[in-house]
Order: C-alpha cells, then structure tokens, then sequence
C-alpha cells in the first residue's frame, strides 16, 4: 500500500460522533485526540498553526467536509486525524454551515510531496459523493475505518 | 446536460489546463536558456551584417564622391592625376582627423570604444555616439583610399549594434560581453564571407577560448551574417584562385622554409607599425593634421604606385591568379608597407587585418618566384606561395594559427593548399612567437588599453556582480490562481516567496512540485503558496563567491539562485546559472593573455 493510501487506511486519531457547537470546538476536540500521538512533538504549536492556516483561506472541500491542515514543526511525520461531527454539525464560514466530517492534517515542513500526496488521497475520497455518504452513514468506527481503507485504495 | 459553474472555478480549471500545456510545451519543446541565448546571438548576426553593409556602402559613397568614380579604389587612383592623387588622401585624412577632433567633444565622457576591449577587459558596453564618431571617420579615411583596411570599422559597427540589442534586453555583463562578441563574429563573416573564420577569430583572440559556451552563440552569429550577405549582395568567395597542387613531398622544403621567413617578417611589420606610430605622435600635430599628413605621404606613393590605396583586396587577387612581374611586385610591396604604416601610424581609423593579407601574399608570391628561379619543380607556382604566405603571415601576425587556416580555406576554397596552408601556418606562428613573445596585432592593442584602465571591469567573482534584481514573488497567502498565473506568466521553475511586510525571503514554490495535480481541481481550491512552499530552498548571499554559487548550483538541480541578504533576510534578487557558467568561462582566461 502507498504512503497516502497508508495514512488514510490507518489515521492517528479517529472519533465519530464528536460533539461540538463551534468550529474552534470541533478543531480543539479533534486536535486534543491527535496529540496523543507520539509524533506530534509540540500540541499547542499543532493546534496553532491550524488555526492560522484556516484564518488565511477556506479550508472546506465540501458544504459538509472540512480539511484543516497546516505544515508545522510541530509534528515528526505526518499525521491524520478523523472526526465524524454529531448531526447537524458545525459552521466552518458562510458557505459551509454543516461541517459534519473534519480531515485533521499536520505535516513537517520539508515534506512538500507527501503533503501533496495526502491532500490529494482525501481530496480525491471525500469529493465522490458515495465516499462521503457512506462515512456519514457508518454505524459503528469498524465500518467507517473500513470506508476509510477501501476508499484509501488508489 | 451542461453543468453550470461558477465564473472563479472556471477560471482556475482554465488556468490549471494552461498550466498544464505550459509544462508539456516546456517538457516538449521549450527553449533552454542555451537556445534562448543562441537566438539573441542569430539576431546580432543579423543586425551586425546590416550594419556591416551600410558601412561598405557608404565607404563606397564617400570614394565616389571624393575621386568621382566608382571604379575600385586602386583604379580610380590610376585615372586621376597626380595632384589629385595627392590631395585625395590627404583631404580624406584631414576630414577623418577633423570629425575626430570635433566628435570628441560629444563623446568626451564616454569610455573606449574598442569592441576588442569591451568583449575581452570591459562590461560589454559599448559607447554608440563614440563609435559612430570613430566609424564616420574611418568613412573618409578608407573611402580617401588610406592604406587600411574597411573590416575594422565594419565589425565595430556590428558589434556596437549587439552591444545596443544586449543593454535594451537588460544583459548581465557576461552575457552583454558574449552578444558583442557575437556582433564582432558577424561583422568578421559579413566582411570576409567566412563564417567560421568569423567565429574562430573571436572565440581563439579575443575571448581567448573555443569552449562551446562561447563557440556556440558565435557560430550562429557568423552563420547568420553570412547567409543575410549571401541573400542581400552577390558575395561569393572572396579569393578566386586556380586550382594547385602539389606533385612531390619535396615541394614541402620550401614552405617550410616560407613559414620561417613570413614568421620573421610579421613581427617586424607589427613592430614597424607601433615604431610609425610612436613617430607621428611625437610631431605633436593637431589630429587634422596628423592625418592630413599621413593622407598625403599615402597619396604621394600612389602617384607612382596606386596599389598602396586601399586595403590591398585588388592586388592580392592580381597576385594569386598571376602571373606578377616580381621586381613590380617587390617596389609594391615595399611602398605598401611604408603606405600602411603612413595611414595606420597617423591614426587612421581603420583595420590592418586585409592590409597584413596583401603583406603575406606578397612575400610568399616574391618567395615562390626566387624559388622558382633556382629550382623551377620546386616551386611551380609561385601563385600558391601568395595563397599560403597569405595564411602564414595572418597566423604569426595575429598568434591565432587555427583562425588563420580556416579563414584562408574559406576565403578561396582551395583544399589542394591545405597540407602546405598548415604546414607554414604553423611554423610562421612558432617563429614570430619567438621573436616577439605573445605580442600581436591585436594583444598589443588589449595590453596597452588594460594599462590604462584604472580598474578592471571584469567581474571580481562576488555573486552581487552577476546578480539579476526583482525576481518575480508571491506571497505566502497566495492562492493556487495566482501561483499559475505566474507561472504562465514568467519562464521560470521556481517561484520565490516572500513575507509581504519584510520583503524576507521564505522559500520556493516549484513548478514540478504542482505538476501532478494540475488536473485535480479539489487540490487547487484548496492549496496557498504556504502549502507547498519549499523552506529549504537553496539561497545564496550577495557577498558570497561565484565557487560558492557553483557549488549550490552542482547540489542542487535549480536554474536560479535567490540572492539573500543574510542580515535579513531580504530578497535582493537572483543568480542564473547561465551568467555564472558565462563568467567562469571567462575566467578561465587570465587577463594577461587577453
């Protein structure tokens, strides 16, 4: 299996059903999961190069998936984290008010590709309208992980 | 069913899909920096023919209107009478000393104008008014009929029209250095239809080199001048000859024989030059005068002997296609000398490079003919003699034997000649490098001008000297719309990206880093210049050296270096590699040996 394939297959974090009223919540929860991997050197670095990325640009893929993202020192590897947010989810901006499923992504910074690579994967799964239905639709994390690998496939 | 999109998403795929084009035409078929550069070299081919020619057609115009014939000028000397043959040159002599006199004040701030020195010690600048001043001189000094030859000022001309194409474009001095020498090369094959020869003679005396980087460009340059001359004149081989040959190994002997003696007689001649020089100096005449007085001993010979008018073109096709009566040919060859040194020694604008051809024919043609005397199968025709002294002489009066032998094989097409051609050739360069060292027809000229220099113009290997200002930026905010249409917009691979507050220089944003996702829309919305911008970049400091230069750019596969300041980090521009290859090029040549 290929790097992003990887890192979609088998995420840091994953939480489904994470209850959350604001964006700065849905982030915060998500990131408080992923910095307990032991890649991510410095948590609050993490959390704030996010935050930073998100201010300057939309980071919104769908009306109901968001991709925070940001290329920090704050992390060894790159890690993924996956959250599902309890319906009817959280308003990221104006033009995504139902944020339901949130793509956490933190990269080292010379790590240009493999940013590339990753965004690319998650792009490329959460765009198709079955991929993403079916990870708002699973019933249990085994399903929704199992979404995840068979749409990690290249 | 047509699917409605918005304006901005149409806009980016369109974009993506140009980007995408973009690459494949680069991958495909887009021109290197090399072939951008042997396309400024074509067109200074070009251009330098077209001045080349409306030179020699003015020259053509002045020695009308001053002899009131268009005959040639040895010819138009024989039809006028003696008092006419006298005042000619000397009025001609006068005009050229009087435009000089009076040019100077518009050009007085300016610096040399000798392309030689500009292309060899100097930044490639060549000033125009100067050398319009120097080539309207030479107008009425060579359409007078001084004793000199018309390519000086024709390849000057050729190569103030690359150095203006150079400064217009914005050239580094390297690159400005290699388009005059492209200029030079085609005022050298638009003079003498001998595009090699063009090439050679810049790339073996004045650059001192015949590496590719340089020979390239001068090639292109030479080829295109003598194609636009072919087009636009009926310019053929210049030295019609008969055919030779050589019909026993023996006849060898006295070539070799021929090499020492034209080997002797070039230096001596360089040297009576510079001795005539010195001379008409030291009357401390006005520069009028001086030339008047240069005119009038040119046109006191020609009322006897018209031969010595002119660059000598006329009488060396005489003396290859004979037969000459040699005691005629001795007293011509002797009075061609002393002409030559009248017009050159009073300063006459012009060049010695066809005079010194006459200078070689003759004492090989005088050669052959003693030879022939005593030993008739030995020398059967003197003519050959002529054709080989010709080459022999140009290879130990300008030290650059290669040029020489490819420039006499072009100017007559005469392959029969070649075993003996190189043979003498060689010889006649040892023996005049003996005498008189590494001095030449043209090093004494580069020698005496980098004395007077005060400061070298050569850069002192320090990156800020090669250094191209404003690259093009982005800022870290930058969307991925931007970044392409950037990217269309300039030829590079590399986007440099700075903090918009500072100016601080933060990293690049690579062509083939995006290039795998030009067709993935999802991504492009998605992605700022901060993304994918490359931190460790390579970056080079304005104070570094040029080995460091060549270093980063031997570790790293990038065209360009960001120059920055290492205090803070600033962006102060960019470092081609193309400029430092240029340089060290050019650095490969000691200064001594220009």
């Amino acid at each position: 299996m290929d790097f992003p394939s990887q890192l979609l297959a088998k995420p840091d974090a994953l939480i489904l059903d994470l209850a959350a009223n604001s964006r700065e919540a849905a982030l915060s929860g998500l990131h408080a999961m992923l910095a307990k991997c032991p890649a991510v050197k410095d948590p609050p670095r993490l959390l704030h190069g996010l935050l930073e990325r998100a201010m300057l640009a939309p980071i919104c893929l769908a009306p109901d998936v968001a991709l925070p993202h940001a290329r920090t020192d704050a992390v060894e590897r790159i890690v993924l984290g996956v959250a599902r947010l309890a319906a009817p989810g959280v308003g990221f901006d104006a033009e995504h008010p139902n944020v339901r499923l949130v793509f956490m992504l933190g990269t080292p910074k010379p790590q240009v590709d493999e940013y590339l690579l990753a965004v690319a994967a998650i792009t490329r799964l959460l765009k198709a309208g079955d991929g993403r239905a079916g990870l708002l639709a699973a019933r249990s994390e085994a399903e929704f992980r199992e979404l995840l690998e068979r749409g990690a496939q290249p | 069913m047509k699917v409605a999109t918005d304006p901005a998403t149409e806009l980016l795929a369109r974009l993506q899909r140009l980007l995408r084009w973009r690459l494949w035409i680069q991958e495909k078929m887009q021109l290197s920096e090399w072939q951008v550069t042997l396309l400024w070299a074509a067109l200074a081919g070009f251009m330098g023919c077209g001045a080349a020619l409306i030179f020699q057609a003015l020259a053509e115009g002045v020695h009308e209107v001053l002899t009131g014939t268009s005959a040639g000028v040895v010819e138009s000397m024989r039809q006028l009478p003696w008092w006419g043959c006298l005042l000619v040159p000397a009025l001609g002599g006068g005009a050229a000393g009087l435009v000089l006199h009076y040019g100077q004040r518009l050009t007085r701030s300016q610096s040399s104008t000798d392309y030689m020195e500009a292309i060899a010690i100097g930044n490639g600048r060549i000033p125009v008014r100067a050398s319009l001043v120097k080539c309207v001189a030479a107008l009425f000094s060579i359409g007078s009929g001084g004793s000199i030859g018309r390519e000086g000022p024709m390849v000057q001309l050729a190569a103030v029209v690359a150095s203006l194409v150079g400064r217009w474009r914005q050239f580094t001095g390297p690159q400005l250095r290699l388009i005059v020498a492209c200029g030079a090369s085609a005022g050298i094959a638009s003079a003498y239809n001998a595009p090699i020869a063009g090439s050679f003679f810049v790339a073996e005396i004045i650059l001192g080199t015949i590496a590719m980087e340089n020979l390239g460009p001068l090639a292109v340059s030479a080829v295109v001048a003598a194609l636009t001359i072919r087009v636009l004149t009926s310019a053929q081989v210049m030295y019609q000859v008969p055919g030779f040959q050589l019909n026993s190994p023996w006849e060898m002997g006295p070539y070799v024989v021929l090499g020492l003696v034209v080997g002797s007689l070039a230096p001596a001649f360089l040297r009576s030059l510079r001795q005539a020089e010195q001379f008409f100096l030291s009357l401390r005449l006005p520069i009028g005068w001086r030339l008047a007085l240069g005119g009038a001993l040119v046109g006191a010979m020609a009322i006897n002997v018209p031969q010595v008018c002119g660059n000598g073109y006329s009488v060396v096709v005489q003396i290859l296609n004979g037969p000459v009566v040699w005691r005629v040919l001795l007293g011509v060859f002797a009075c061609k000398w002393l002409a030559t040194m009248a017009s050159f020694g009073s300063g006459a604008p012009g060049g010695v490079f066809t005079p010194s051809l006459f200078m070689g024919a003759s004492a090989g043609y005088l050669f052959g003919a003693a030879v022939h005397a005593v030993w008739p199968t030995g020398a059967a025709d003197p003519g050959a003699f002529a054709l080989v002294g010709m080459g022999a002489f140009l290879a130990a009066a300008s030290r650059a034997p290669v040029m020489a032998i490819i420039m006499l094989f072009e100017m007559t097409l005469s392959y029969d000649i070649i075993l003996p051609l190189m043979l003498c050739s060689v010889i006649a360069y040892y023996t005049a490098k003996g005498i008189q060292g590494s001095a030449s027809l043209y090093s004494d000229a580069l020698k005496r001008k980098e004395g007077e220099t005060a400061a070298p113009m050569v850069p002192v290997g320090r990156v800020r000297e090669l250094m191209r200002p404003n690259p093009p930026v982005l800022a870290p905010s930058a969307r991925f719309q931007e970044i392409a249409q950037l990217f269309l917009a300039v030829r590079v691979n590399n986007l440099y990206v700075c903090d918009p507050a500072g100016g601080r220089f933060l990293g690049a944003v690579s062509l083939h880093d995006i290039k795998p996702y030009l067709a993935d829309g999802n991504l492009a919305g998605l992605v700022l210049a901060r993304d994918i911008l490359r931190e460790d970049f390579p970056r080079i400091g304005p104070s570094q050296t040029l080995s460091d230069a060549l270093g980063l750019f031997l570790a790293h596969p990038v065209e360009r270096l960001p120059v920055v300041d290492p205090e803070t980090g600033g962006l102060l521009g960019s470092l081609s590699k193309n400029d430092l290859l240029l340089a060290l090029v050019e650095r490969r040549k000691p200064l001594s040996a220009a």
